[in-house]
C-alpha cells in the first residue's frame, strides 16, 4: 500500500525519524477497526504504533488544525490508554502529548492514577480528557461510577501497555473484566496491546481480546516489532571461589569490580531483584565514593513518586550518571539508553534479561550488553544457563490465570456501585473474558451469594449484606459500603502499606506492615538510601527522623522469592550435568569449578539421569537434600508430598525449605526414607489425594488465603488518615483463615486458596510429570558427614514450611520455650523475635 | 487439667483456656469477645456464623465440669457495639437461663467501653478493675499491684516453642509470674500475641486438650 504524504508523515520527518513498517501495519489495521497485540524489544516504537493509529483516524477527519483552548472545548473521551505502573503516567503522558500538540488536533490528554491529585479528579469528574492514561485500579474505580455507561459511549480504543507484566496476575484479570464492562458499552470498541516478548504470544492476544457474547473468537492481529537487537551476558567473576558464599543475597563481595565499571561510564543502571538489595547496593556504592552521592540516585516501587520521578527525569537529563533500581525501573516508555546495564544476582529469567539489556546500546545495530554480578557461587551458573537459553531462544511464557473468585466477588461489586447489574446481563459478559470463559452457573452463583449474604454459612443472617437484590437488579447496599468498596479496590497490588514520613513533613515512600510492626521508638534503618530513625506510628504512618549513624536494619520486603523460570531451570540442570562429564566450557563454569568439584568429593554432580539425594545429620537434626531441579514452586510441591508420604510411615514432623534446585527435609529423629521409596515414595498413584493432603497439613493454603482475603475484602485496613483505625474490624488472615476452615469448610474461597496453591504454586501438573519421570529413575542416595555445597543454601533457609503426623501435645514435650535469646543456637540468632501485630487482640 | 500453686492456693489450669479457683467456687476466663464474628458481618465482612454458639457451649461445659458458683471475666467480653443482632442475643439469653444461680461478673476491658455494658436482662455484674477476690486482684490490663496477686487478660498470650530440626511453634498459654499472672484468650474468633516471659515466670501450654508446663530449659512433662 502506497502512502500519501500525510501531516503524520511530515511530524515524523521533523523528528528525523521514519515510521516502521510494523508501526504502519498497525496504523492500517486499525483504520479498519482491527484489534490486537504488537510485540517488539522495549524502547522500538511500539507505543507510537498504538497511538498513531487513532491520532491517524482523527486527522483524517479533522483535516485542517483546529488547536483547542480551554479543556472543555477538547474532544469527549477517545481513547483509554492502561498501564501498570503509576510512575509510568508521567512518561507516557508526554510521549503521547507530543505529536498530538504538533498537529493541532483538538484533544486533551491526561492521567488519573493513585497519584492524581484531588483537583484533576474533580475536574475528570466533570468531563474526563479525550485520551485518559490510567492503572487497571483506578480504570476499575471509573467503573463504579453510576454514570459509566454514558461516560465511555464515546470511547473508540483501549491501549493496555506492558501487557505481559499484567496478563497472568490478578490485576492482568482485572483489566480483562473490565474491558468485558466497557465492549458491552461499546461493542465496535478496538483493543490493541503492547507486550514484550513472550513465548506465547497467541495467547496473550487471545487472553486480551477475549470473545464475543455468544463464544466465538475476536479476531486479533499479532503485529511483531523491531527484532531484539543482539545482547551479549557477562558476568564478573571473582578472582578466588574461597571465600566467595554459596548463598544469601547480599553480599557486595564484587563491590570493587562493580564500581571500576562504573568509573569507566558516563551512564549506568545497576539492577537489583530485590528492594533490600536495592538499599544496600546504593549504600555501598555511596560509602565507598562519597564523591558519587550527587549523581547516584535509588529507585524502587516503595519509594516516594517524587522521588522516583526525580531519578527518572535525572538520568534522562544526566544530572544522574547511576541509578540503583529495581524491577520498577523495568518498564518505560521515555527511554534513556545508558552505557552500562549491570545486574545483581540471580538473572532469573531469560525474557527478564533480556529486557534490562535492552536499557544499553540504543543506537541502531549496537549490542545491547549486561553484565550480572553473582552474589553467591551458584547464579555463576545461572548466568551461564541463561546464556545458553538466550542461544535457543528458550523465552519465557506467562499463563493466564483461570477463574479467581477473589476478583470475581470485587468486580461483582463494583458493577453493583456503578450502577447495578443483573444475572443475565452479567453472565455473558463475565464469560466473554478468558478467565471465566469456564465459569460455571454455580459458580457464578456462589460469588454472587457471596457479596448478597457472604457465603453459605451466613445464609440466614439478616444484617449483613454488601450487595442486595431488588427486583432481579444487584446494587450495592449503602453509601458507605460503595466507599469501602472503592478503598479496596487497590488491595489487589499491595499489602497494607504504611507510609514513611518525616516527622517534619515530607513523605519518603511505604514499607510493609510487617517491618514496621517490629519497629520501636529509636530504632533505626536505611530506607531511600537514607539511615533514619523511627519515631512512632501512627495512622498507618511511620514518623521517622533522620539518623546520624548509617547503620541500621533494611527493610525486609516480601517478594524476594522470585523462582527461576522454567526455561532457566531446565538450563542450570544441563550446565550441572556438563560440569558432572567434567565440561567447564564457559568462564562463569570454570570459575564455580572449585566449588562443583568440592560438590563431586563430598557427594555427586547432580545429572538428569538419576535423582540424588543427600542425607546427613547435624544439630539440627536429621537432614533429607533431594535435588530434582524443577524450580521452586514444583519443589514446593514436592516436598511436601514426599514429607506426608514419608510422614505415615512413622509419627513424624518435618521442617522443610526449598529453592529452584531441590529441597531439604529436617526432622529431629531419622526418617524412614528407604522404607517409604520402596512402598511408593515416587509412585504417581494417589498423587491428587497425596498432593492435596499434603498441602492441607503443610497450611500452604493458609498463605494463600492471605491475598484472597484482601482481594475479596474480608480484611480491610481502614480508611486513609482515619484517626481510630477500625481495631474492632481487624482480624489477620490467618485467624481468619482457620474460623472459615472449621465453621465453613465449604466457602469457595478456601477452594480458592487449595486451587490456588495446586495449580499456580505448586504446577501441579508439572509436578506429576516430575513424578512420572523421577519414578522411572534411580535414586542415588549418598550419606555426607558434613553437607554438600548444593545443600548448603537449603540448609540456611529460615523460611520453612511443616507438616506433622505427630501428637501436639508430644511434640511440645519435647521442646522448650526460648527465653533467653543468647541460649539458642547461633544459627537462629537471625530468627527475629516472633511478635504478632496487635491486630488480633 | 492441672493443678498448680496460686498465691497460695490451689488453681485448675483448665484446657479450655480456663482458670478454676475452687476456694472461691469461681471460674476465670479473659478476652471472650462474644458477637465479634457478628460485629464484622455488620459491618459486611463475611465471617461464618457459630463462634459465639460455640464459645458460649465451651462454657456451658465449663461450669457443669466445676460446678463453680461464679463466672468472673477478665474483659473484652462483647466485642464490639454491634455485637448483639437479635440471633446472638437471644443465644446468649438462652445461655444465660441455663445458669440461673451462677453469679456473674465482668471486669470492664477496652472493648467493653466501646460496646457498653452487657443488657441488663443477662443479670452480669459490671465492675471497673480491679475485682478482689481473695489473695487476688482481677483486671483486664496486665498491671500488679501492691496488696495482692494481679491476674489479667487483654494480650491474648501465646508462647513460642522451639524444637530440634528447626521446629517451632506457637501456643496459647497461661503465664504467672512471681506478682501477676495472664490467662489466654477464651474466644474461638481471637488470635494472639507472643509473649516473653520474664525469667522465673511459670508457662503453661495449651495443646491437643492437654496442659502442659513449659520450662525455659528442658520441658518437664506435666501432670494432667
Amino acid at each position: 500500500m502506497t502512502h500519501a504524504p500525510s501531516p503524520l508523515d511530515a511530524w515524523f520527518a521533523e523528528q528525523g525519524w521514519a515510521p516502521f513498517a510494523f508501526q504502519r501495519e498497525v496504523w492500517d489495521a486499525y483504520a479498519r477497526g482491527e484489534s490486537g497485540l504488537i510485540h517488539a524489544a522495549t524502547g522500538t516504537g511500539k507505543t507510537y504504533a498504538a497511538w498513531l493509529g487513532p491520532v491517524r483516524a482523527a486527522l483524517s477527519m479533522n483535516a485542517t488544525p483546529r488547536p483547542h483552548r480551554r479543556r472543555a472545548e477538547a474532544d469527549p473521551l477517545r481513547l483509554l490508554w492502561i498501564t501498570p505502573l503509576r510512575a509510568l503516567a508521567a512518561d507516557t503522558e508526554r510521549s503521547l502529548r507530543a505529536p498530538v500538540d504538533a498537529l493541532g488536533l483538538p484533544w486533551s490528554i491526561e492521567s488519573r492514577t493513585g497519584d492524581t491529585s484531588q483537583a484533576r479528579r474533580a475536574r475528570q469528574r466533570t468531563q474526563l480528557p479525550t485520551a485518559l492514561i490510567t492503572t487497571p485500579e483506578s480504570l476499575t474505580l471509573l467503573l463504579c461510577r453510576d454514570d459509566h455507561r454514558e461516560i465511555f459511549r464515546s470511547l473508540e480504543c483501549v491501549v493496555v501497555d506492558e501487557w505481559h507484566e499484567l496478563m497472568s496476575t490478578k490485576r492482568g484479570v482485572q483489566v480483562e473484566l473490565a474491558l468485558a464492562r466497557l465492549r458491552a458499552v461499546v461493542p465496535a470498541l478496538r483493543t490493541w496491546g503492547l507486550s514484550a516478548t513472550l513465548g506465547n504470544l497467541e495467547d496473550a492476544a487471545a487472553t486480551l481480546l477475549g470473545t464475543t457474547p455468544d463464544g466465538a473468537v475476536r479476531p486479533g492481529r499479532l503485529v511483531q516489532g523491531v527484532i531484539p537487537k543482539r545482547v551479549e551476558i557477562e558476568a564478573l567473576v571473582p578472582d578466588t571461589m574461597e571465600r566467595f558464599p554459596w548463598a544469601g543475597h547480599l553480599n557486595t563481595r564484587l563491590l570493587p569490580e562493580v564500581l571500576r565499571r562504573l568509573e569507566a561510564s558516563t551512564s549506568a543502571i545497576v539492577f537489583t531483584n530485590t528492594r533490600s538489595q536495592c538499599e544496600i547496593w546504593f549504600q555501598s556504592i555511596i560509602a565507598a565514593r562519597p564523591e558519587w552521592f550527587i549523581h547516584t540516585a535509588i529507585h524502587h516501587g516503595s519509594l516516594s513518586r517524587a522521588q522516583r520521578e526525580d531519578a527518572e527525569d535525572g538520568l534522562k537529563t544526566g544530572r544522574y550518571r547511576l541509578v540503583v533500581a529495581t524491577s520498577s525501573l523495568d518498564l518505560g516508555v521515555d527511554f534513556s539508553p545508558v552505557d552500562v546495564v549491570m545486574q545483581i544476582g540471580s538473572p532469573k529469567g531469560v525474557a527478564r534479561l533480556l529486557q534490562r539489556a535492552g536499557r544499553s546500546g540504543h543506537s541502531p545495530g549496537r549490542i545491547s550488553r549486561i553484565v550480572c554480578v553473582p552474589t553467591h557461587a551458584f547464579e555463576l551458573v545461572e548466568v551461564a544457563a541463561a546464556r545458553d537459553a538466550l542461544t535457543v531462544g528458550a523465552i519465557e511464557s506467562r499463563d493466564p490465570l483461570d477463574r479467581p473468585l477473589d476478583v470475581l466477588a470485587q468486580h461483582l461489586v463494583t458493577l453493583a456501585v456503578g450502577g447495578g447489574f443483573t444475572r443475565a446481563e452479567v453472565l455473558p459478559e463475565l464469560r466473554s473474558t478468558r478467565a471465566y470463559a469456564a465459569m460455571s452457573d454455580a459458580e457464578l452463583d456462589w460469588a454472587l451469594d457471596f457479596v448478597v449474604r457472604g457465603g453459605d454459612a451466613l445464609a440466614a443472617y439478616p444484617d449483613y449484606a454488601r450487595v442486595r437484590l431488588e427486583d432481579g437488579r444487584y446494587r450495592i447496599a449503602d453509601a458507605r459500603t460503595a466507599m469501602r468498596h472503592r478503598l479496596n479496590i487497590g488491595t489487589i497490588v499491595s499489602d497494607t502499606a504504611i507510609a514513611v514520613r518525616y516527622t517534619t513533613g515530607g513523605s519518603l515512600g511505604s514499607v510493609e506492615e510487617s517491618f514496621v510492626a517490629r519497629m520501636e521508638a529509636g530504632d533505626r534503618f536505611i530506607f531511600a538510601g537514607k539511615p533514619l530513625e523511627f519515631v512512632r506510628l501512627r495512622d498507618l504512618t511511620a514518623f521517622v527522623r533522620r539518623a546520624k549513624s548509617a547503620e541500621g536494619a533494611i527493610p525486609s520486603w516480601q517478594g524476594s522469592r522470585m523462582p527461576l523460570s522454567t526455561e532457566l531451570s531446565a538450563a542450570v540442570r544441563e550446565r550441572f550435568a556438563r560440569a558432572a562429564a567434567h565440561r567447564y566450557d564457559a568462564p562463569e563454569m570454570e570459575a564455580v569449578r572449585p566449588i562443583l568439584e568440592l560438590q563431586r568429593e563430598r557427594s555427586r554432580i547432580p545429572v538428569p539421569e538419576a535423582l540424588l539425594v543427600e542425607r546427613c545429620e547435624t544439630r539440627d537434626g536429621h537432614h533429607l537434600f533431594v535435588y530434582p531441579f524443577e524450580g521452586r514452586l514444583v519443589h514446593e510441591g514436592l516436598s511436601a508430598l514426599f514429607a506426608y508420604r514419608i510422614a505415615q510411615f512413622a509419627p513424624i514432623t518435618f521442617t522443610f525449605a526449598c529453592n529452584d534446585y531441590g529441597f531439604e527435609l529436617l526432622a529431629a529423629e531419622r526418617a524412614p526414607f528407604e522404607e517409604a521409596l520402596a512402598n511408593g515414595l515416587l509412585s504417581t498413584e494417589h498423587l491428587l489425594h497425596d498432593i492435596v493432603q499434603s498441602l492441607n497439613a503443610a497450611e500452604l493454603a493458609k498463605r494463600q488465603f492471605r491475598e484472597i482475603a484482601r482481594v475479596a475484602g474480608l480484611v480491610f485496613s481502614g480508611y486513609p488518615g482515619q484517626a481510630k483505625p477500625m481495631r474492632q474490624l481487624q482480624a489477620s488472615t490467618s485467624l481468619l483463615y482457620d474460623v472459615f476452615a472449621r465453621y465453613d469448610p465449604e466457602n469457595l474461597l478456601l477452594h480458592q486458596a487449595r486451587r490456588e496453591v495446586l495449580e499456580r504454586q505448586l504446577e501441579a501438573s508439572r509436578l506429576g510429570v516430575t513424578l512420572a519421570r523421577l519414578e522411572q529413575q534411580p535414586v542415588t542416595l549418598v550419606d555426607l558427614d558434613r553437607p554438600s555445597p548444593l545443600a548448603f543454601p537449603l540448609l540456611i533457609d529460615r523460611t520453612r514450611a511443616k507438616l506433622s503426623t505427630e501428637k501436639l501435645a508430644d511434640r511440645v514435650r519435647r521442646m522448650t520455650v526460648a527465653l533467653e535469646r543468647e541460649s539458642r543456637p547461633p544459627g537462629a540468632a537471625t530468627l527475629r523475635p516472633a511478635r504478632l501485630s496487635a491486630q488480633d487482640r | 487439667m492441672l493443678t498448680i500453686d496460686l498465691a497460695g492456693e490451689p488453681a485448675h489450669l483448665l484446657p479450655d483456656r480456663a482458670l478454676h479457683l475452687p476456694v472461691h467456687d469461681a471460674l476465670l476466663v479473659a478476652d471472650v469477645h462474644w458477637g465479634k464474628a457478628a460485629a464484622f458481618r455488620a459491618d459486611r465482612i463475611p465471617v461464618p456464623r457459630g463462634t459465639t454458639t460455640d464459645d458460649l457451649e465451651r462454657l456451658d461445659a465449663l461450669l457443669e465440669m466445676t460446678a463453680a458458683r461464679r463466672l468472673l471475666v477478665l474483659g473484652d467480653l462483647l466485642h464490639a457495639r454491634t455485637s448483639l443482632p437479635a440471633e446472638t442475643r437471644l443465644a446468649i439469653e438462652a445461655w444465660r437461663a441455663r445458669h440461673p444461680r451462677v453469679e456473674i461478673v465482668l471486669v470492664r476491658g477496652n472493648h467493653d467501653e466501646r460496646a457498653g455494658d452487657p443488657p441488663a436482662v443477662l443479670d452480669i455484674a459490671c465492675v471497673d478493675a480491679p475485682y478482689a477476690l481473695g489473695p487476688f486482684r482481677l483486671h483486664h490490663f496486665p498491671t500488679e499491684v501492691a496488696d495482692g496477686y494481679a491476674l489479667a487478660g487483654h494480650v491474648h498470650p501465646r508462647v513460642q516453642l522451639h524444637g530440634r530440626g528447626r521446629q517451632r511453634l506457637a501456643l496459647p498459654c497461661f503465664v504467672f509470674g512471681e506478682r501477676s499472672g495472664l490467662l489466654p484468650s477464651f474466644g474461638s474468633f481471637t488470635g494472639g500475641a507472643i509473649v516473653d516471659p520474664a525469667p522465673g515466670a511459670r508457662v503453661y501450654a495449651i495443646a491437643d486438650g492437654e496442659v502442659l508446663a513449659v520450662t525455659p530449659s528442658a520441658l518437664s512433662a506435666a501432670h494432667t
